[in-house]
């Protein structure tokens, strides 16, 4: 045994310590992933958006109705996270459009690595290699999903009349990485304590980029804004 | 909690280094840990504290966390204020819209090894 640390190593080791100048993102790896796959998408011909909120506020029920109405219009595919099932992407493939489920097994949020094996997968899907609309529907969760860039083009925030107005003050990272707010389930609106035009101020002093719109899937109010945005952003 | 993910990327980029300059034994990390990060600094440090008393490189490394302030943006006269907190208003104009720049970062600044 060493004398001078009491370590297992021969004796004639080093004990200089080192100062290593790193200055390199942890986040490096997943960046560089991402840039790729925007690349990937980009070559399907698509626009890429990453949706994130908290669990239930209403993802996949406003991709459905978005598939519905533009369907015949745009090339939709669709990339579903969930932690465990793959319900959310059957409910999209009835709707007929490409769809795969990506199972993190625990993960609270998706990164750059699986969109890439998600990319590939939907390649083989009927009609999934030619898109102009990519969706990528995250965990639901809207802390985690925030920090990692998956490739998307642009990124939609919801958060639900019964969440509350008070989710920018909270969760501001979602808000900040953003370029779409939606205040979602807005037929709800008579039923909660919940002011709108409050809340779009304060995700605005939050980020004073962001495009946010309130809508409703069930009553298809608002919907109009929305189904303008996807157009516009396909249009390129 | 993202938070434990992002150590097990740090541990494995820690053992590269090590392997990189030939050293067993990690005796700082010093991070640097943006407020807009979306990283929770308290989360960070318990994850470290549990992954990496399990793992010889790392059993008595110790991590330091700094944390660079976003600077903003002020969407009415285009001035860039640099606080600790995010200001309330411009102080040159009031404006109330100031656009955050930076502060999201999470860097792996400097290690020291033997
Ligand atoms: N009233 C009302 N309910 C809605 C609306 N949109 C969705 N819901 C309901 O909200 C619940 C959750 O909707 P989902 O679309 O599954 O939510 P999600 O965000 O995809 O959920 P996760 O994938 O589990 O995070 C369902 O019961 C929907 O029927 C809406 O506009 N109005
Ligand atoms: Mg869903
Ligand atoms: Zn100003």
């Amino acid at each position: 045994m060493c004398d001078s640390c009491g370590c297992d190593l021969t004796p004639d080791h080093s004990h200089d310590s080192k100062v290593i100048d790193v200055h390199q993102s942890l986040l490096a790896a997943n960046t560089a992933m991402a840039e790729k796959n925007r690349v990937h998408i980009e070559k399907m011909g698509a626009v890429a958006i990453n949706m994130i909120s908290s669990p239930g506020s209403g993802k996949t029920t406003l991709l459905e109705k978005t598939i519905e109405a533009m369907k015949d219009r745009l090339r939709i595919g669709v990339i579903e996270g969930d932690i465990e099932t793959d319900r959310d992407a059957a409910r999209i493939r009835a709707k007929g459009v490409p769809v795969i489920q990506l199972t993190t097994g625990g993960a609270c949020h998706l990164d750059a690595a699986q969109i890439h094996k998600g990319l590939h997968l939907l390649e083989k899907e009927p009609g999934g290699d030619q898109l102009d609309l990519l969706v990528i529907e995250n965990v639901g969760n809207l802390v985690c999903p925030a920090t990692f860039d998956l490739g998307e083009h642009h990124r939609v925030v919801l958060v639900s009349v019964p969440e509350g107005p008070d989710k920018p003050a909270k969760y501001p990272k979602a808000f900040i990485s953003s370029q779409v707010f939606i205040i979602s389930k807005t037929d709800l609106l008579p039923y909660f304590d919940f002011p709108v035009e409050e809340a779009k101020a304060e995700a605005l002093q939050l980020n004073p980029n962001l495009l946010v719109m309130d809508l409703s899937a069930t009553s298809g109010e608002g919907f109009e804004q929305w189904l303008h945005y996807l157009t516009t952003i396909c249009q390129k | 909690m993202h938070e434990m993910s992002l150590v097990q990327g740090l541990l494995s980029q820690l053992h590269e280094l090590a392997r990189e300059h030939n050293k067993t034994k990690v005796i700082t990390v010093c991070m640097d840990i943006g407020p807009l990060s979306g990283v929770v600094i308290d989360s960070f440090q318990f994850g470290f504290d549990i992954l990496s008393a399990e793992d010889p490189l790392t059993r008595s490394a110790s991590l330091v966390i700094e944390s660079t302030p976003a600077t903003y943006l002020c969407c009415g006269c285009g001035k860039r204020i640099e606080e600790e907190l995010k200001p309330e208003a411009c102080p040159a104009c009031s404006e109330t819209l100031l656009s955050p720049e930076g502060g999201d970062d999470i860097i792996l600044r400097q290690v020291q090894m033997e």
